[in-house]
């Protein structure tokens, strides 16, 4: 297991991955970019995605599906940052997080409706809300906020 | 978790269930609770670190209860 500081730098360096590119690193990458072993890089991805954060892997690689707020499996929120679109939210409501990692730009959300397809746009920068379209948008799930323990992809 | 254009359009919806109708609320809602300091830490540059600090407070308080 690593130590926390480690497992500190590897949460940045995935993160910062996310923000630049808009989809997660390989674990040879995380590894190379943290001067370790491609097989400690394998590890210790897996240890953070495991550590009890809403974040997973595809069942049975070591691919990043999900870390939140972002997702590197396209979703129907599709992000943009300052005009420009390259990311996609976890969810709808993790889509309402992406602001925190874009300081002092204005991140929009694309989003269809799932009942009738028509479209959604949402626009944030920072602790504002800055246009909604159209008025009278809500969230909703049927769940349990994370999913139900027992199906959770994630602990 | 998702959006919808209306409340009338979540109540639509093939998979509206009204047993989780609670969770049914206004975006605002839940952009102030996506605004919470657990969001928000994410971008601290010792974010596993701090979680783990949250991890072991919540233990001590449920300890102290």
């Amino acid at each position: 297991m690593a130590d926390l500081e480690t497992q500190d730098r590897a949460y940045r360096n995935i993160n910062q991955y996310f923000i630049e590119r808009g989809f997660g690193p390989h674990y040879t990458e995380l590894a190379a970019d943290l001067g370790l072993p491609p097989d400690e890089g394998r590890e210790l991805l897996r240890e953070v995605i495991e550590s009890g954060i809403p974040a997973w892997q595809h069942p049975g690689t070591d691919y990043i599906v999900s870390f939140p707020p972002f997702n590197s499996m396209p979703t129907q929120y599709r992000i943009s940052v300052d005009g420009k679109q390259g990311w996609f939210a976890q969810c709808a409501f993790e889509s309402l997080a992406v602001r925190w990692h874009f300081p002092g730009q204005t991140v929009r959300v694309d989003a269809p409706c799932l009942d009738c397809g028509e479209p959604i746009v949402l626009e944030m920068c920072d602790e504002e809300l800055l246009s909604v379209e159209p008025e009278g948008v809500v969230g909703y799930t049927y769940g349990e906020i994370g999913g139900s323990p027992e199906d959770r992809p994630y602990r | 978790m998702n959006f919808f254009r209306s409340e009338e359009h979540a109540r639509n919806w093939s998979q509206w269930n009204p047993e989780a109708e609670q969770q049914l609320q206004p975006l605002e809602h839940y952009a102030e609770r996506f605004a919470g300091e657990m969001f928000r830490a994410r971008v601290r540059p010792d974010f596993m670190s701090w979680l783990d600090e949250q991890r072991r407070q919540r233990e001590r308080e449920q300890e102290g209860k």
